[in-house]
């Protein structure tokens, strides 16, 4: 197993979001989560990633068997987590390109590997900038500044692929993008995964799951997941909404 | 008091009577307390020694100047200082058709009439303790004359050691800049601790622009580990004309910037910025104003400062706008980062304002480091004291990108990614 939610219990402000949460997660698979606004999802996406905002009353997340809650967000990413973030943030000055050299080197000091060298590095900058089309002179901009919603997006998928991570995390990531830069961040994705990685794509729509074909969809409400089934979930969502969701489960919004 | 036996430098009739009346102007004056406005924040009698050595020193010039003027590019123009003597061996003077520049001393002794049209004319020495200090007791500095439409593209360096061997040294330079119609120049003010010792030394420069010159200027104040500077900077910028002035403190024990721009002919502008470090227990003070006399004249503000430790910082940023000055345009921000707990910031803007077409806004933020930003770049996997660098790095970016000068502005980069410890 590669990561287990076992009854992972989140407040903010006081306010219960996640409530009593289990998911498993192995290599090789691709799990979707989705669900209406304010159930959790990013919730679930941030205390996975290590944001400071949440308060986990109890429960556990152990990743490749490592309790994840007592490392600190650097030290989950160096072992392989990786977070698309919803809102990614502008960093004036500091361009994509050190950025990345930034984090790569701290990637390889932590596996007591030596500083890439910069031959190297290039090389592999032009190979990824590829997987997301992105142009040289994007990567030698300050990271995100000024870029579009769909720009950033795809320099979040730039960045998995230059750390490839072991587990990642997609926090909508295709929310606000056109359908072209939806086809390109999805095809990131396609040619990422691999037998030894995962990842958890959390969106509100269908759509991206036409691009992303995950191997199990969950649907989430009131803090917990509710309903777990294949690609024909998502189908079955985008159909009929939540409603039917929210009726099984015996609440009514 | 008889100031003759005191002074060794810069001498004739005529600057003896501005000598003489700049030492009575002092005697009234005295070194400011806290008890004083303008140096409520920045106790300076605390800060500098006792007593005070005033003369200047003709000191040997030791390793660490021959090994930073060996590390210079052989081709930079640049006039050499230490301890307030002028050396010519150290220089390289530009001979260039329509530039004089020279020490202030022999600018004196060979050009009189021209030095003392402008000389000690930007000072109020009724109200400015250090510069009336200064202009008494004055032991050498650079004066550069630059004639109507002449257009110098190499900056020129002005390089200030200091290796005092007294703690009671007070070395007191002083630099004259005339940038006549059309012309353009770029300078450098580099100050330097030259010693493993505490040193003191009150700087003054006066510059005017004339009418559609301009003049980039870039006080360093880089390698000053236990430096207690004081500068004044008077400039004056006629029509058309325009300043710009950044000034970045990396290391200091205190050092305190008086910088004034006054406006006094239509579409002047002038640009003053600063970026500075505090760390320990450096105390470090700017003290702005921008003087609009003239209408249709802008200005513009931008100071940072990133204090650790327990580092002072002090803002306090005027804009004058007088009542001629219809259509001025002024704009200023301050903005400072505490890395610690137990480092202060005083940040005071102040705008008076006497005519009523004008557009002014100032805008003043001391904070931390941004907590989503630095989430942002741990989720990436750099250990959060480096993304703390990065961050300090994309604020303070910002005020070395606004400098005018390219080969500074890239060694300033350098020397800031340098300062945050950033191998990239």
């Amino acid at each position: 197993m590669l990561l287990e939610v076992k009854n992972l219990n989140v407040k903010v402000n006081q306010k219960e979001i996640l409530k009593d949460f289990n998911l498993t997660i192995n290599a090789g698979e691709i799990h979707a989560i989705m669900g209406p606004n304010g159930t959790g999802k990013s919730t679930l996406a941030s205390v996975i990633a290590g944001k400071k905002d949440y308060d986990v009353t109890s429960g556990e997340i152990l990743y490749n068997g490592k309790n994840l809650l007592e490392m600190e967000p650097d030290e989950r990413a160096r072992e392989g987590v990786f977070l698309a973030f919803q809102y990614p943030v502008e960093i004036p000055g500091v361009s994509t390109t050190n950025f990345m050299k930034a984090a790569i080197n701290a990637k390889r000091k932590h596996e007591g590997l030596e500083q890439m060298d910069a031959k190297e590095f290039l090389k592999l900058m032009n190979e990824k900038r590829a997987v997301v089309e992105l142009s040289k002179e994007f990567t030698s901009r300050s990271l995100n500044e000024g870029f579009s919603g769909g720009e950033k997006k795809r320099n979040e998928i730039f960045q998995m692929a230059m750390l490839e991570p072991k587990l990642a995390v997609l926090d909508e990531t295709d929310s606000g993008l056109d359908i072209d830069a939806l086809r390109i961040v999805a095809s990131g994705v396609n040619k990422l995964r691999n037998s030894n990685n995962a990842f958890l794509v959390i969106t509100h729509y269908q759509r991206l799951l036409n691009y992303i074909v995950p191997d199990f969809v969950h649907v989430m409400y009131g803090g917990r997941i509710v309903k777990t089934g294949g690609k024909e979930l998502s189908l079955k969502l985008e159909e009929l909404g939540y409603d039917w969701i929210k009726e099984e489960v015996g609440e009514t919004v | 008091m008889n100031i003759d036996n005191q002074f060794t430098a810069v001498e004739n009739d005529a600057t003896k009577l501005i000598r003489q009346k700049a030492y009575n102007a002092f005697e009234k004056l005295g070194i400011p307390t806290s008890r004083h406005e303008e140096w409520k924040y920045t106790n300076i009698k605390t800060k500098l020694s006792k007593e005070f050595i005033l003369t200047p020193l003709d000191s040997e010039v030791n390793n660490a100047v021959k090994n930073y003027i060996a590390s210079l590019p052989p081709y930079a123009f640049r006039l050499v200082f230490l301890n307030g003597v002028f050396h010519a061996e150290l220089s390289i003077i530009p001979e260039i058709e329509g530039l004089q520049i020279s020490s202030l001393k022999e600018a004196f002794a060979t050009n009189p009439s021209l030095v003392q049209k402008y000389y000690s004319k930007l000072i109020n020495l009724d109200s400015e303790h250090f510069a009336a200090l200064n202009t008494a007791f004055v032991s050498d500095g650079a004066f550069i004359h630059l004639r109507k439409n002449v257009v110098i593209d190499e900056p020129i360096y002005l390089h200030y050691f200091f290796t005092a061997s007294n703690a009671n040294t007070f070395s007191q330079t002083r630099n004259l800049v005339v940038v006549e119609d059309g012309a353009t120049i770029q300078l450098a003010e580099d100050f330097r601790n030259a010693s493993n010792i505490t040193v003191q030394y009150n700087h003054v420069s006066e510059m005017f622009v004339g009418k559609n010159a301009q003049l980039n200027l870039v006080k360093l104040q880089i390698e000053t580990k236990n430096v207690k500077g004081i500068h004044t900077l008077e400039t004056q910028i006629e029509r058309d004309g325009s300043f710009y002035v950044s000034a970045i403190t990396f290391e200091a024990d205190v050092i305190r910037n008086n910088i004034s721009a006054r406006l006094i002919g239509e579409n002047a502008h002038a640009d003053l910025s600063g970026l500075y470090f505090g760390k320990e227990n450096a105390h470090i003070d700017s003290h702005i104003l921008v003087d609009h006399i003239a209408p249709n004249c802008t200005s513009n503000q931008l100071y940072k400062g990133v204090l650790h430790d327990e580092a002072t910082g002090v803002f306090n940023g005027k804009i004058f706008v007088k009542q001629d000055a219809q259509k001025t345009n002024a704009f200023q921000s301050s903005k400072a980062i505490l890395r610690s707990k137990t480092a202060h910031v005083y940040s005071k803007p102040q705008l008076e304002i006497f005519a009523d077409d004008v557009k002014c806004s100032h805008g003043a933020a001391i904070g931390q480091l941004d907590e989503n930003a630095l989430f942002y770049l741990q989720a990436r996997g750099i250990e959060k004291e480096d993304a703390k660098q990065l961050l300090t790095y994309a604020f303070a970016h910002e005020v070395i990108d606004h400098i005018k000068t390219k080969p500074l502005r890239q060694f300033l980069c350098d020397k800031l990614k340098e300062e945050l410890k950033l191998n990239w």
